[in-house]
This record gives C-alpha cells, structure tokens and sequence, in this order.
C-alpha cells in the first residue's frame, strides 16, 4: 500500500514504514532506549531527504518516548527538579541546533555534516559501551568488589549547588545545564532523542542513580525532541506528520515485544549488544562517506 | 485512480472526437484534448499518466511529411546542482550551480524524433528540447552541472524525450500518454500539441492541466507552508497522543 507523504514530496509503502517503525521500536523496547539513532539512518537509506528525516525522526522521539515518561511520573522515579535543569540546557541546545541545521541546509551540506556526527557521536557511545559492558561482564566473572556509588571528580567542585533530592545529590548545576545543551544540540542535528548519550552521561558524569536516570532522561528526551520538532516545522518546514505517524504505530506496537523479551536478559549483555549495533550503524554511514559515490553530482530544489 | 479509468475512457472518446462534422470544429486542421483537466495528488498518490489525444484534418505520416508533437511543461524552479569532492578521504559537498528557473518536469513527445522533423532553429525557437530548456546558472558554470542536470532529472522521469511516443491510427487520430511520476510538483502544467508540416510548425493547441495537492495531502501541506507554528505543535502534541494511545492498544499482559 503507496502512501504520499506531503512534506517529503515523496511515495512510498507504508507497510515499510510501518515495519520500520516495529523493527526500531521492537529493538528500543528491548534496549530501553529511543531508537532515533537506527531510525534516521534507515529513513535516509530508503529516500526520505536527510532534512525530513532528522525532523520527522525527532518528531517520532515524542511517540516513541512519552509512555515511558508517563509510567515513570506515575512510580515516581523522574526527578523532576533534575529533568528542569537538563531541559534548560536542552532547549537552548536544540534552539542552537535548528539554526545551524537552517543554515547547512542553505550551503547544502545537510547530509554529509549529519552523516558525519552520526560516525563521530555512535562510534564514541559505541566503543564507550562496549568497553564498559565488557568489563562489567569480566568483573562479575571474577566476582570482584562492587563499583562505588559515585565517583567524584572537578566536576563536583563547581559552584551553585543545588540539592536534587530525588537522585540524593548535592552538586553544581553547571554540569547537568551543560549536558542539556550538548545532547539537546545533537538531536536537534541528528534527529534523536539522545537518551543514549544521556543515560551514560547522567551515571558517570552526574553519578545519579539509576533509580532516576531511566525516567529523568525520558523527561528531558520528550521535552526537547517536542521542541526541536516546533523549531524544525517553523523555521525548515521539515516535519512530515504522516511519516512520523506510520513510524509511531509500528514503533509502538514493536516495544511491546521488545520490553517484553528485554526482561529476561542481563543488563551487562544488553548493552553489549546495543554497543555492537551502535557501532555497526556508525561503521555503515562512515563506508558511505568514504567510498567513491556512484554519481558524485546530486540535485535538489534550491532551500529558500 | 486515473491509470485504471482511462483506457474505457480514451476510446469512446477518440470515437466520438473523429465521427463529429467537420462543420462542428470549423476549418481547424489539428483538434485535441486531454484526458484529464487534472491531476489530484492524494496521500494515495503514486503518479499517473495523463493522456493526450486529439485529430489532424489531413493525415499523418513520415510519407505525408506531417507529424505532431507534444510538450508538457511543469512550473518553474529554482534547482541547485552540488557536485561532492573528496577531501581528506570523506565525500564532502564541494562546488554547486543553481538554475533559477527550469521546468520541474518537461516531456517532449513525437509521432517522429522531433530533431527529424524540425530544424535546429526552429526547435530552439519553439523550446522543444531538453537542449533548448533555459539553463542559466548561477555559481559553477562547468558544462558538467549542466549535464549532471540532465541525467539526473532524466533519471527522476521528470525530463523525458523519447521519439515515437506518439500513436497514430487510421492515419488522423493521435494520442500519446505522459508519465508523471509520484514526486511531481504541484502547479500549473502546460500542455502544447503542435502540428509539423513540411518543416514547420502549421498549427498548435495548448491546454492547462492543474496538478493539485487534494485532501488530506493538501491540508497538510497547507497547514506546514501557512502555518508553521501552528503545524509543528499540532506535530508534537499528535505523536504524543498516537505514542500514549498506541502503548495502551498494544499493552500485553
């Protein structure tokens, strides 16, 4: 069945989309994370134009991510005043973002610069996973001595302190308003929600709990991909709402599945695996960037 | 849609276009029609054909030395070639030309190759042609932009010129269907049949054919371009709401 997606000018099957939207939502349920990262490549893959894809793609974000949100407000474990300074940070870091997006779009660069953080920020997450999954896998083998609660470094010695008492810290709020800027800039540019910078990010650099970090990341996650989406349809008229809804219901439906069989692995093994496929999609987009294109002239309607 | 109603349509119609008196279409030597005043773009769009049929006075013929063409014309736009360079080993965009106004589709259809029926000049005057489009640039003015153009628009099934598109039965009656693809762009097409005699053009009809944005397609459409703010909270607060209800319809356990 052809669907007409209106902004992207552009036919395509719907039951592939529908199918995408499972197989991505199928994997972020077990993976427990957004699935963006593995969403706006394969949307490239099939023709969608890059623009459409990271504002359609931060669009599905909101679909993908608001029920988890919405369970997690309800048990309690976002800790709201933590998930206000991360937003701060974030939507000045998407606001940032959509500007220079306008602006790539203008020197046609789009795709290439996207590409490229996808190589950079997946292989770094990648290989940071991977090794620390790794290492968590040996250590329970060898049955060492439990990690401590938090490590502490220059980072807690900034100034304004703030309690969260939610996660039980008391540190400077620079750090978490920083980490809101940097992964609200990067979905905006990539089109993802960013949880999984931002998961790793709240453990090791904040030392929050993790109690808080799964249901505080999906706060922030919401919120900015929300805005990016407002600024993405105002400001580059990217958005293609029929694209993300066909995306939204196969997503839904697969992390269903995907949480269901999530359950019954072990963390350790999970993120080994998601860090193996991180890196597989980072090694995948790096191949298109350097091998000889088939036709290395490309044509398009001028950006206005 | 209009792929499957047109060939029982196109029949009756060519009948009934030969069997009227002469008297009727007055001394005109070239009469012809289109199957479809427009063309809708739903969100079930995925291209369609457009049928142009129509009837010379004398007939036609390599042997008779008349033959007709047909040139459909999309609005204008702006384009940009941009041409990719390696640089340090990656694939980066590098120079780029931008041709302010070229058809965004152009068909050119013939009982005959039109470069076999009509002089070199007398094409470039009446734009027949992929060679004759108007292709100022603006940036890069390497011919290869120019014909990285042409490949690629040919490649899309916007720009097509393939010779003896154009059917011919019974010596007078003509018709020929033009493909337009599911990325065409929304506008006002310009459709032009003309007759060739002897080398030159004797007689042209045009008609206007409107590829509309319609439904839903168009209201979405309408909503983004006029109201960006508007459509982009709409966006958000819609996944929001298909991600919550989606979670409780697929609930299991």
């Amino acid at each position: 069945m052809q669907v007409y997606l209106p902004i992207a000018e552009m036919s395509v099957d719907a039951l592939l989309l529908l199918g995408i939207g499972f197989g991505v939502g199928w994997l972020s349920g077990l993976f427990g994370v957004g699935g963006g990262f593995l969403l706006t490549p394969l949307l490239i893959l099939i023709g969608v134009p890059s623009a459409v894809a990271v504002a359609s793609g931060a669009n599905q974000t909101i679909g993908a991510s608001v029920s988890g949100l919405m369970s997690n407000l309800r048990r309690g474990t976002v800790d709201v005043k933590m998930g206000l300074v991360l937003l701060a940070g974030g939507f000045l870091g998407s606001a940032l973002g959509v500007q220079v997006f306008a602006l790539l779009r203008r020197a046609g660069a789009v795709d290439v610069v996207v590409a490229l953080f996808y190589v950079v920020v997946l292989g770094v997450v990648g290989l940071l996973m991977v090794r620390e999954s790794l290492r968590a896998i040996l250590r329970r083998r060898r049955a060492g001595p439990p990690a401590r609660l938090h490590e502490h470094f220059w980072a807690h010695g900034l100034p304004l302190k703030t309690r969260f008492r939610k996660s039980r810290l008391y540190i400077s709020v620079i750090p978490p308003l920083g980490i809101g800027v940097v992964i609200g800039f990067l979905s905006a540019i990539m089109g993802v929600g960013g949880g999984f910078m931002l998961v790793p990010a709240m453990i090791y650099l904040l030392g929050m709990p993790t109690l808080t970090v799964i249901g505080t990341s999906l706060f922030q996650v919401v919120f900015v991909a929300a805005n990016v989406t407002v600024l993405q349809a105002w400001q580059n008229g990217t958005v293609d709402v029929v694209l993300t809804l066909l995306l939204v219901a196969g997503g839904v439906a697969g992390a269903q599945f995907g949480s269901a069989l999530g359950t019954r692995l072990r963390g350790e093994e999970t993120r080994a695996l998601l860090g193996a496929m991180v890196l597989a999609v980072a090694a995948a987009l790096l191949w298109d960037l350097v091998r000889v294109p088939d036709n290395p002239f490309a044509i398009g309607r001028t950006p206005s | 849609m209009i792929r499957a109603l047109l060939p029982p349509m196109l029949l009756p119609m060519l009948l009934l276009l030969s069997a009227a008196p002469a008297a009727a279409q007055g001394d005109r030597t070239l009469v012809s029609r289109l199957s479809d005043a427009r063309v809708e773009i739903t969100t079930a769009f995925t291209g369609a054909d457009i049928i142009v049929f129509g009837a010379t006075e004398r007939a036609l013929g390599g042997d008779h030395g008349r033959d007709v063409l047909i040139r459909v014309e999309g609005p204008p736009q702006s384009m940009t070639v941009r041409r990719r360079v390696q640089v340090a080993g990656l694939w980066v965009p590098g120079p780029s030309a931008t041709f302010p106004a070229v058809p965004s589709f152009y068909a050119l259809a013939g009982t005959r190759p039109h470069w076999e029926v009509l002089s070199e000049a007398e094409r470039a005057a009446a734009r027949l042609g992929l060679i004759n489009l108007p292709m100022r640039s603006v940036g890069e003015q390497a011919p290869v932009f120019r014909a990285a153009l042409l490949t690629l628009k040919q490649e899309a099934g916007l720009w097509i010129e393939q010779p003896g598109e154009v059917t011919v039965d019974g010596g007078r009656l003509f018709s020929a269907r033009i493909p337009l693809p599911a990325s065409v762009a929304p506008g006002e097409y310009r459709v032009s049949v003309l007759l060739v005699e002897g080398g030159r053009v004797t007689a042209w009809e045009e008609h206007r054919l409107a590829v509309d944005r319609v439904g839903t397609a168009a209201t979405i459409a309408g909503l983004a371009v006029h109201w960006p703010l508007l459509y982009g909270i709409g966006s958000a607060l819609l996944a929001a709401l298909a991600g919550w209800a989606g979670s409780i319809l697929f609930r299991r356990g």
